[in-house]
């Protein structure tokens, strides 16, 4: 009888972890799509300014962040420094595919920034990164809708799986 | 001769970087690559050819290797030719993007001209180091390499400020000597570098390379008689060709320049002042 108690309970939690761990997740997604739209925001000013060559771009956008975005950045400005990609996107990509913590959203936004990184003149740069920014902005805000519920929904779900799991297997 | 041969080698296709390394380390001077055609090297010797033949990737990998992935800031693009890392300059052949009839680009490069900047000491050894001068000789003669030893001899003695308006002469990295008193101002036309130089740095002496248009005859003029030197190059067999040439006109007439060096393709070179064999 104990141990149906201890292994109903260690199902319950283990589901509910899992609840939990799908709220952090989605919580760290919005927060590296926040950091995404920043960084964008800041190579438009830079380019804008100083009209920066691409590697120092991304080293300077990458030094604005932190966590999985910093290091996509840094990737992409090594891989444009090692100049053995024929183009930019290529570049990009390869550095995308070095991060694989990378969320899908945040994953899918650098890919769209690579097809139009280093193909443009100064202002048709700029354009394709604000066309980018306002694209990550829009998904941000997707999820950050009604996300405490959201979150709220997923550690139940979590924990009433559990004990329905529980219950059926006890 | 010193030379920025690493980031000559890191704008090269990865294909050709091992055998151009091999074959042109010390005595490369150009790299012709052509779509279909094989790659040639153009040494001191003469111009050999790779076995390896040049694809539109290549010419494509070298034009953003060269700007660095960056087309904003190869804005030279539309004049023909690309400075890279190290001073390298590249021309650029092909199709022409054209718009309101004024060239803004290459579309896709079919040709590339890979010059090497080297620098050559003792180049300068006889060269009169006070006074004006113009530098002339014909496209590959050693102007632009004869001008940077010559700054760099006068700085021993007197501030000399440098408008280096392609990025050439003294290309950033610290790449060739520039002598201890010598303030150089990279990127900026020539007229509006003068004009800054003159008010800011109070030079004895204003370098800059290629007179190829009237703008930069009239930024030479502008700078005259303000009680500094001026040392310049420009595309003229010899003086006679100078006064000839239209866009030379002004320059000539106005005895800007005490002195003409004229360099010939063998690296050979006599002095002129004001058309008359010195």
């Amino acid at each position: 009888m104990q141990y149906k108690f201890l292994g109903a309970a260690l199902v319950v939690s283990g589901c509910g972890f899992f609840g939990i761990l799908l709220a952090v997740n989605c919580r760290r997604e919005t927060e590296m799509l926040r950091s995404l739209c920043s960084a964008l925001t800041f190579m438009c000013c830079e380019l804008g300014a100083r009209m920066t060559p691409l590697p120092e771009l991304c080293r300077c956008a990458g030094g604005h962040c932190a966590g999985g975005i910093r290091k996509a950045f840094l990737a992409i400005a090594e891989e444009l420094d090692a100049q053995v990609a024929p183009d930019a996107t290529c570049c990009v990509t390869a550095a995308v595919n070095r991060c694989p913590e990378l969320p899908r959203r945040c994953r899918e936004t650098f890919l769209k920034v690579g097809q139009m990184l280093g193909r443009f003149d100064l202002q048709g740069q700029m354009d394709a990164i604000e066309s980018a920014r306002q694209e990550c902005e829009r998904e941000r805000k997707e999820l950050e809708d009604n996300q405490q519920q959201r979150l709220r929904t997923y550690k139940t779900l979590g924990f009433c799986a559990g004990a329905a799991l529980a219950i059926l297997l006890f | 001769m010193k030379c920025a041969w690493q980031e000559l080698l890191m704008i090269l296709p990865q294909r050709l970087r091992g055998e151009i390394d091999r074959r042109g380390k010390e005595t490369l001077q150009e790299v012709r690559l052509r779509v279909g055609q094989r790659v040639e090297l153009i040494q001191s010797a003469g111009s050999e050819f790779l076995t390896a033949e040049a694809r539109p990737e290549d010419l494509s990998f070298t034009v953003n290797a060269a700007s660095r992935y960056s087309p904003w800031s190869a804005e030279s693009a539309s004049e023909g030719y690309i400075t890279a890392p190290g001073g390298h300059r590249i021309g650029l052949c092909g199709e022409c993007a054209i718009h309101n009839g004024i060239v803004q680009g290459i579309r896709a490069p079919t040709a590339l001209c890979i010059r090497v900047a080297r620098e050559h000491p003792g180049i300068g050894n006889g060269v009169p180091l006070s006074g004006s001068m113009l530098i002339l000789g014909p496209p590959g003669s050693g102007k632009t390499t004869l001008l940077r030893e010559i700054i760099r001899r006068r700085s021993q003695k007197e501030c000399v400020a440098v408008v280096d308006e392609r990025g050439e002469l003294f290309p950033l990295g610290g790449v060739f000597d520039t002598g201890p008193r010598t303030d150089v101002l990279t990127g900026c036309r020539k007229v509006q570098g003068i004009q800054l130089l003159l008010k800011t740095m109070g030079p004895s002496c204003i370098a800059v390379d290629e007179i190829t248009s009237k703008d930069d005859c009239d930024a030479l003029i502008s700078g005259a008689w303000c009680g500094v030197s001026l040392i310049a190059t420009a595309h003229a067999a010899d003086f006679g060709d100078l006064r000839r040439r239209k866009v030379y006109g002004d320059l000539a007439q106005r005895g800007i320049f005490d002195q003409f060096l004229v360099l010939r393709r063998d690296k050979s070179w006599h002095l002129e002042r004001s058309g008359y064999a010195v």
